[in-house]
């Protein structure tokens, strides 16, 4: 505060002055500080204003770089904070999954289901429900860019309702109609539904003749079930038919041909590659395929059983269900027992409380969900969707889609969807999420980007900062060296360095490493030549003959005299080449020598767009890694351009 | 100039072995034996032959027995083989691709002639659109039409060339269907006339063209526009003005021949590093190309074409930078390069 000032409240009413205080104070919280400042003031801040606050300002001034400063920004915290939230397996493929077009339409269950619900039953990337009027409605990915089949086209038989039954496989449908046919549609190359071309039975089981001619009585249909490439029916006499791909379906010869499976069946459940079957008598069998001869399962009441065929003996079943690895059985007495692979915790069926029973189970690709009694839901298995987030709800029936829980009440009603939505972005040849892709993948482009670029700098500035102060031989020696090093051609150089450390036993962190060290290696001698025609500029200035006649050092005078003047055109330079090396990276990715799958980087995702087909069919495939490589590489360009004529006071002056 | 041009010379040929050397070592720590390859061969054609003997045998001719270092002199050609005949790239001669089962300088023959016919037609095409559109920008420096051209180079040079390449390949083949997604020329041309197969390459051609000027526009004009600023500022264009000459004049005769020096700079150097960059376009076009080659070669561990493709890329460079010295001379005549 000024002098004047102070006298001025010291006159004042000591009222007024805690008044006067109070108002500055609440002015001060609302508006700033500033306002209150006199006008010499004002002057005096502005005077102070240092030449770094003085270029923020500039950089401010620009709105194209205050608008790529914030795309960069929220870019950098999708990536780096993204990883966080959405973990993603290395390892995880599913073919069932691979080129899905974006979709956020997996739980929509259309509105004219409420309180309509008959049935649902997923098994891939579509569901399908039938309503209590016998109406068949489908949701999800139902146009396979493959094939180009579109499941939502519904054959002629069922296209004003008339379906008693439905069942979704993998790529096809098979619907029962009230007047006996069985109708199937979509994909039938592989024997799903229909009649076989000549020759084909060798793969294939055809359609039994009774189904494929004639019809069957809806009202004596106990299950239809769809599989991967196959299906069955269930009649309430206990026959089975099945028919489909017998390759893929290895159980399947066994369950048209054995009368061991195909009489008295009260219920069947397909896994990926067997079928189950649940017996009139309350027991179950695989056949030959699927054997149960010591096999380990775990009970939800008993824990581990180390032979399941002598636990079961005795022993009767209620309901079956069957992953794509994995089975569950209900027992009589109300307790799950559950076999197969479990590699996501399948077999972790939750215990219940005393006096409580399971009555029965429904399967996803990787979940199961069980009804209690009393009508509690409890689900298990993998939780990449929240499938499994329906436990402890109430519910009278329950539908699992492949990765999908439907409740529904006693009014038909569905209650309560859970599970996985869709793909924003879409899937790739993989089946694996593009959009988690492009998370992890931008965290490892960007950290490839910094480290090489940082590594490049600092080469840049010692050898810039060494040999223009220096001068002399050691100039010489060290420009020969940049020379030599700019005479490397970059691409197949680079190519040819990560080639040879491909074939080394080394693991992929290191390898990483590596590759964004010769990104780095092979990108310094440009920064480097600039740095020291800089420097030769600044040695001959006043200030570098002061520091000299002190006595300082000359490694400190060039580092910390010198450098500070160089300081615009590194940083500069840093942001430019930060947009080179990522794109420089993406590229090696991209000819297959940067970073391997199944690691992904923005590169190495457009890595197989180069046919028609990708470009085509999967756009989605390319658009959006390309769409974010190009938005991130572009907003730090911009950003890198604006603060290059920020700090350099002649190309401002030439703007 | 004479003894520059020596010195230069010289100096480039010291540096020629010391990358060769380099070169040569990390290729070779690939764990490729050709050798053992052959003599497994031999041994499956016919079961009496001795493993030891053939490895031996195929090891002598192919010269990859003894030390690293006396295999990048065999290699170089001033080490003698087995056989006493000395046989390298001072020779003239670079090996046998092991895939091609001919002489290198064969084999790279005809991707050579694309690609080099590829690059000079899109250093040309790149050259007539970027240097006026530079010139414009910078006279017209601040307008809108400008910062419109400024936005789109920063859009240009951000992308990288294989994004454009798929954007291209995605809206001109296969929406419009103008040209071809990929290859060199039409199957069953080889019956046509040469006109012809002229307008055949020329159609499979232009979308891989387009796309090559397309990438080096960005970088280009920007850089045609600074230098053209720069020169723009020049007292001598000042000078110029007073004196009353046309605006024509002062652009073209005299801000440009000053611009001129730093362009001709960066010409050299993109068309020399274009080489290496069209890697990427012949690649994704499937043109059979030099970079084509060289990728192909490292992914079938073919050492020799490799080798000699970087020899290729190291000799382009180095050469360029001699150009662009002397360039400089010829451009500027305040310049003299033989201090």
């Amino acid at each position: 505060m000024s002098r004047n000032q102070e006298k001025n409240t010291a006159k004042k009413n000591v009222f007024v002055r805690i008044g006067a205080t109070l108002w500055r104070w609440t002015k001060r919280m609302f508006m700033g500080a500033s306002k209150e400042l006199t006008e010499d003031e004002k002057l005096f801040v502005e005077k102070i204003e240092s030449p770094g606050m003085m270029t923020v300002k500039a950089f401010f001034r620009r709105k194209l770089a205050v608008a790529a400063l914030i795309v960069l920004v929220a870019m950098f915290m999708l990536v780096f904070i993204g990883p966080e939230f959405v973990p993603m397996d290395l390892t995880y493929t599913d073919a069932l999954q691979a080129n899905i077009a974006p979709n956020y339409t997996f739980l929509s269950v259309p509105d004219e289901l409420a309180g309509n619900v008959k049935d649902i039953s997923g098994y891939a990337n579509f569901s399908i429900g039938v309503s209590n009027d016998k109406k068949l409605y489908i949701w999800g990915v139902t146009e396979n860019t493959m094939t180009n089949i579109d499941m939502a086209q519904f054959p002629e038989e069922i296209a004003d309702g008339n379906v008693a039954f439905a069942a979704a496989g993998s790529d096809h449908i098979i619907a029962i109609t009230t007047g006996g046919k069985v109708v199937g549609w979509g994909n039938k190359n592989n024997g799903q539904y229909g009649s076989l071309k000549e020759g084909d039975d060798q793969f294939y089981i055809e359609m039994p003749k009774r189904i494929l001619t004639g019809a069957v009585d809806y009202t004596e249909v106990q299950q239809l079930i769809c599989g991967y490439q196959c299906s069955a029916i269930v009649m309430k006499d206990g026959t089975l038919y099945a028919w489909g791909n017998k390759n893929a379906m290895l159980s399947l010869e066994e369950l048209t041909t054995s009368s061991k499976m195909n009489t008295n069946v009260q219920k069947v459940a397909f896994s990926n590659f067997y079928a189950l079957v649940l017996l009139k008598d309350g027991t179950v069998t695989g056949g030959n395929s699927l054997s149960f001869m010591g096999t380990t399962a775990y009970s939800s009441t008993e824990g581990k059983i180390t032979d399941l065929r002598a636990y079961l003996r005795g022993k009767k079943v209620v309901d079956i269900a069957a992953t794509d690895n994995c089975y569950a059985l209900v027992m009589e007495d109300g307790s799950i027992v559950t076999f197969g692979a479990a590699r996501y915790g399948e077999n972790s069926t939750p215990a219940l409380a005393a006096g409580e029973k399971y009555v029965s189970v429904v399967a996803g690709t990787r979940h199961f969900v069980a009804l209690t009694e009393d009508g509690t839901v409890y689900a298990w298995g993998h939780n990449d969707g929240g499938q499994t987030n329906v436990s402890g709800s109430k519910a009278t029936k329950v539908f699992a889609g492949s990765k999908q829980t439907y409740l529904v009440n006693e009014d038909d009603e569905v209650t309560e969807k859970s599970g996985f939505r869709g793909y924003l972005f879409g899937t790739d040849n993989r089946g694996r999420d593009i959009l988690t892709r492009i998370i992890h993948g931008g965290k490892m482009t960007m950290t490839i980007g910094a480290v090489a670029v940082i590594v490049s700098t600092i080469i840049a500035i010692i050898v810039g900062c060494i040999s223009g102060y220096f001068g002399g031989w050691v100039d010489m020696l060290l420009m020969r060296i940049t020379e030599i090093c700019s005479s490397i051609p970059f691409l197949p150089f680079a190519m040819m360095l990560s080639y040879v450390i491909r074939t080394k036993p080394i693991d992929e962190t290191t390898r990483i490493f590596i590759i964004m060290c010769i990104l780095g290696l092979l990108s310094w001698t440009g920064l480097a030549r600039m740095i020291r025609a800089q420097v030769l500029a600044e040695r001959e200035k006043e200030f570098v003959i002061a520091a000299q006649s002190m006595g300082i050092k000359e490694s400190r005078i060039a580092f910390k005299h010198i450098l500070p003047n160089v300081a615009s055109i590194i940083l500069v330079n840093l942001t430019l080449d930060f947009a080179g090396c990522m794109l420089t990276e993406s590229s090696l990715s991209y000819l297959g020598f940067g970073v391997q799958q199944p690691t992904p980087t923005w590169g190495n995702m457009l890595y197989g767009a180069n046919n028609s087909i990708v470009i085509q069919n999967y756009w989605w495939q390319w658009v959006f890694p390309a769409i974010f490589l190009a938005i991130a590489t572009i907003s730090i360009n911009i950003i890198g351009d604006a603060l290059r004529d920020v700090l350099d006071p002649k190309s401002s002056q030439e703007r | 100039m004479g003894k520059y041009m020596v010195k230069r010379v010289l100096y480039i040929v010291l540096v020629f072995f010391i990358l060769s050397f380099l070169l040569f070592m990390i290729y070779n720590m690939l764990p490729i034996d050709k050798a053992a390859e052959f003599a497994r061969n031999d041994i499956t054609a016919n079961k009496k032959l001795d493993y030891n003997e053939r490895y031996q045998y195929w090891q002598e001719k192919l010269g990859t027995n003894g030390t690293k270092f006396e295999r990048y002199l065999r290699w170089i050609g001033v080490y003698p083989y087995a056989d006493g005949t000395y046989n390298g790239i001072l020779q003239g001669d670079f090996g046998d691709s092991s895939k091609f089962g001919k002489p290198v300088s064969e084999v790279i023959v005809e991707p050579m002639k694309n690609t080099i016919f590829i690059n000079i037609f899109a250093t040309i095409l790149a050259l007539g659109i970027t240097i006026p559109l530079g010139i414009f920008c910078a006279v017209k420096r601040g307008s809108k039409r400008d910062v419109a051209v400024q936005v789109g180079t920063i859009v240009g040079y951000s992308l990288p060339t294989f994004i454009l390449a798929i954007v291209f390949i995605w809206v001109f083949a296969i929406l419009l269907g103008w040209f071809p997604v990929s290859g060199m020329q039409t199957a069953g041309s080889l019956e046509w006339s040469d006109w012809d197969k002229f307008w055949d390459r020329m159609y499979h051609m232009a979308l891989p063209l387009i796309v090559m000027t397309f990438t080096s526009l960005g970088g280009m004009t920007r850089f045609v526009r600074a230098s053209m600023i720069e020169a723009l500022n020049m007292d001598c264009v000042r000078t110029a003005r007073a004196k009353g000459l046309r605006e024509k004049i002062v652009i073209y005769s005299h801000a440009w021949r000053n611009a001129l020096l730093p362009i001709t700079t960066l010409i050299i150097g993109w068309f020399l590093g274009i080489f290496g960059g069209s890697m990427m376009v012949e690649n994704i076009f499937a043109l059979n190309g030099i970079g084509k080659t060289y990728y192909n070669a490292l992914n079938g561990n073919d050492n020799e074409v490799v080798l000699a493709l970087q020899m290729f890329y190291i000799t382009i460079a180095l050469f360029g930078n001699l150009l662009i010295d002397l360039a400089y001379g010829l451009v500027d005549p305040r310049v003299r390069v033989n201090k």
